[in-house]
């Protein structure tokens, strides 16, 4: 393959962000197009990665022909490679099925809109790919800025929940970024492998411990980990459909990576678990995390905040594996990565299909539902399971590794707060398959029984439905291969020394 | 609660002072930062850039992938203020007479819907009852624009040899047209620099450095590596870093003053494009 395809995922987005303003600008239509080759490039581009990853394995790129640690460079190894094809795909299916959501809810801000999401997509990219802690922060800041932008134009409260976000993701990324000051004034480098060979004769340096501190907060800040994690219910609940299925199965994700990322490559793992030992500090967080974010669900009446209060509780399921510090944990957070981008994905997607037929996304609201938008229901419903962690979907079977990574490290708190979110999740999910199922549909619940006869059958349009059944089978595939995810890339993209 | 904040803010606070205690002292030259990447920087990016200003050089070559993404967070900023504050159409909270102002007099004339509107360069259209028209200041702001604006060029093409590059000068292209809007006022100055140019200009600014490291990539570069662009330009490959350079600070002069302009425009009209500040 070409040595330049590391370049290509965040180079084509970025340039057809650009051409969306400048051409689009004109020409209303185009926006649209642009977008859809930009991201279809983007995935073809991070798919060819993935496959010289695993033919060669790690492949790095200096951009502007600078050997690191004086130029920036790109490294892609198993685990980036494989989170930018989930970004990539997660975007561009999310990108085909908003369409219409999109050309409705917007339809004087289309250029804005498709170039703020492209150059989101692009700084996430950038975010994966980068072997340079600054440069992550730079991205940090485009993927950052956009998804402000975009979860702040919305009805109602959403210009506050944006404003929130805006605050505290502001906090977040600045502590990262002092982090990485700290860092660059004890060793002199920026480069994350050249950070890597030069730390471990710092180990004892209180200025390296706060800097890891300090990152670390910033991302838990960012990825919405309780209790910084007040943005997020808001921000995903209260922005237009539209920005809430394109962002909310991406951020946290990829803070997510970048955590591990910090944390394996930059101060590896001997640092982080053996010299400071605070993987079951976190851990325990990550078990108050989670049942705290299943308890606000229970609390929740409207759907999307529901969804949003177990992305919550999911983080906590990536983080507490991860610190779990054994093989089986880090793999139940990698393949957790992957299945809850898809699951977050499907659920949104589905609520969003929901709304384009009901007035609002309370409980009320869905009432008899099943009858009306079966296609839309049954992907819930898939989402659902998975959430819970129902095989054969995948989330059964990276809540398998997480909770086995649990009981081979004696933590039995996570195992216990992993075990209550499922049953959590089981009542959440049946009290909305069961008003949606059972109740009936009532005219006096802010339907107008005229618009679509009192049982007619009215699910939302082919062009919405298509990519929503797309993710529903795409959750029960990526359960079935699984095992074949783990062996062949997730295993590579864990340290040797890690059991 | 104010009291759980403050208590954490000092305890922030404190941790970090007392983190500072190991710093290596200030300006010493073994430390790390001054010791490891930064000779090289010193020493060779003359020879490696031919560019004299160091700061230039990291800026724009050794670490130009980071200040691509600096430029298109302005550019982000830019695009993000128009998304989210931009109001289109008429407002309705003003009625829809039409005001004019008879330049010779001051005399300002309200011209009800349906009436005739003057056509005369005399008679210029204004927002606002109540729009300063001050000839003094005016006069000595168109005065003082060109001189701005030739600064704000030498600014960004001086960036090889002395402090400034594209963001300091964009910035002053930038300020001379607020300048403008705000001693004459937005309508007149979204006739000289309308919406449509401030937002394509700042996508075209991004554009210019991204596509300069694109081209790169098409000669078989890698990308942002200017030296591959030597063919194209005709001059040796360090040469060609310097030139790159100052293409690139072109593209962010662009987008840097075109985005301080559509933010200004947007900001102070709070999205209407009426009036303004």
């Amino acid at each position: 393959m070409s040595p330049h395809l590391p370049a290509l995922p965040v180079v084509v987005p970025l340039l057809s962000a650009l051409l969306i303003t400048i051409l689009g600008w004109s020409n209303r239509r185009l926006p649209f197009p642009i977008a859809l080759v930009a991201l279809t490039a983007g995935l073809l581009s991070a798919l060819g990665l993935m496959k010289d990853v695993l033919a060669r394995g790690v492949i790095g790129y200096n951009m502007g022909g600078w050997d690191p640690p004086w130029g920036i460079a790109y490294r892609v190894d198993h685990l980036n490679a494989l989170v930018l094809v989930v970004v990539m795909a997660a975007a561009l299916i999310g990108l085909i099925a908003t369409r219409d959501r999109v050309k409705a809810e917007f339809e004087d801000r289309i250029v804005p809109f498709y170039t703020l999401f492209v150059l989101f997509v692009t700084g996430l990219s950038g975010i994966l790919l980068t072997g340079d802690a600054f440069n992550l922060y730079v991205l940090l800041e485009i993927a950052s800025l956009t998804g402000y932008a975009l979860i702040g134009l919305g009805e109602g409260r959403a210009p506050l929940a944006g404003l929130n976000y805006i605050l505290m993701g502001t906090i977040g990324a600045s502590f990262y970024l002092l982090g990485v000051g700290y860092l660059y004034l004890m060793t002199g480098t920026l480069n994350m492998v050249d950070l890597a060979a030069r730390l471990p004769g710092l180990y004892d340096s209180h200025v390296v411990a706060l800097a890891f501190f300090i990152c670390l907060t910033g991302l838990f800040v960012k990825m919405a980990f309780f209790p910084v994690h007040v943005w997020l219910p808001n921000a995903y609940s209260n922005a237009s459909s539209a920005a809430g299925i394109l962002i909310a199965p991406l951020t946290t994700k990829v803070m997510i990576y970048v955590m591990i990322r910090i944390t394996l490559t930059v101060f590896t793992p001997d640092y982080a678990f053996d010299v400071l030992d605070i993987g079951d500090a976190v851990v325990w967080l990550s078990v108050i995390a989670i049942v705290m974010g299943s308890v606000f669900a229970l609390a929740q009446n409207r759907l999307k905040r529901i969804l949003s209060y177990i992305v919550v509780a999911e983080v906590g399921y990536m983080v507490g594996g991860f610190w779990l510090g054994n093989r089986a944990g880090i793999t139940g957070s990698i393949l957790h990565i992957v299945n809850d981008a898809a699951m977050t994905l499907c659920v949104f997607l589905a609520a969003g299909a929901l709304l384009t037929r009901v007035p609002g996304d309370r409980l009320i609201h869905l009432q008899g539902l099943f009858r009306k938008m079966p296609v839309s229901m049954a992907a819930l419903v898939v989402g659902g399971l998975s959430i819970i962690g129902a095989p054969p979907t995948c989330g059964f079977f990276s809540k398998w590794y997480l909770i086995s990574g649990g009981i081979d490290a004696g933590h039995y708190g996570f195992v216990a707060a992993l075990l209550f979110s499922s049953l959590v999740n089981v009542a959440l999910f049946f009290r909305v398959f069961e008003i949606a199922y059972y109740e009936p549909f009532g005219a006096d619940h802010g339907h107008d029984p005229r618009a679509h006869g009192a049982s007619g059958r009215e699910d939302a349009p082919a062009a919405m439905l298509a990519p929503l059944v797309v993710v529903a089978v795409l959750l029960v595939a990526l359960g079935l291969y699984s095992g074949d995810l783990v062996s062949a890339i997730i295993q590579h993209a864990i340290p040797a020394r890690i059991i | 609660m104010k009291l759980v904040a403050l208590a954490s803010a000092l305890l922030c606070g404190t941790i970090l002072l007392f983190g500072t205690a190991e710093f290596p002292d200030f300006g010493d030259p073994d430390s790390p930062a001054a010791s490891h990447v930064s000779p090289r920087y010193i020493e060779e990016a003359m020879a490696e850039t031919s560019a004299p200003n160091i700061v230039t050089a990291v800026l724009a070559d050794y670490r130009g992938f980071d200040t691509l993404f600096e430029t298109a967070v302005v550019f982000s900023a830019a695009m993000a203020c128009f998304f989210l504050l931009r109001i289109f159409g008429e407002d309705e909270r003003r009625p829809s007479e039409k005001l004019y102002r008879h330049l010779p007099t001051g005399i300002t004339l309200r011209i009800d819907p349906g009436g005739k509107v003057p056509d005369s360069p005399e008679f210029e259209r204004i927002d606002g009852i109540w729009i300063p028209h001050d000839v003094i200041v005016k006069t000595t702001t168109r005065l003082i624009i060109p001189f701005i604006q030739l600064f704000g060029l030498y600014v960004i093409a001086h960036g090889h040899h002395s402090p400034g590059g594209g963001f300091q000068g964009g910035v002053i292209l930038g300020a001379s047209v607020i300048l403008y809007a705000i001693s004459q006022n937005l309508r007149q100055a979204l006739g000289r620099m309308g919406e449509a140019v401030s937002a394509v200009f700042c996508a075209a600014g991004v554009f210019i450095y991204a596509g300069a490291g694109a081209l790169c990539l098409l000669m078989g570069a890698n990308f942002l590596d200017y030296s591959g662009l030597a063919p194209l330009f005709g001059v040796d490959a360090i040469q060609a870093r310097s030139l790159g350079i100052l293409v690139v600070e072109i593209g962010v002069g662009l987008a840097v003053m075109s985005a301080m302009v559509w933010i200004y425009y947007n900001l102070a009209s709070m999205g209407r494009h009426q009036e303004g500040l």
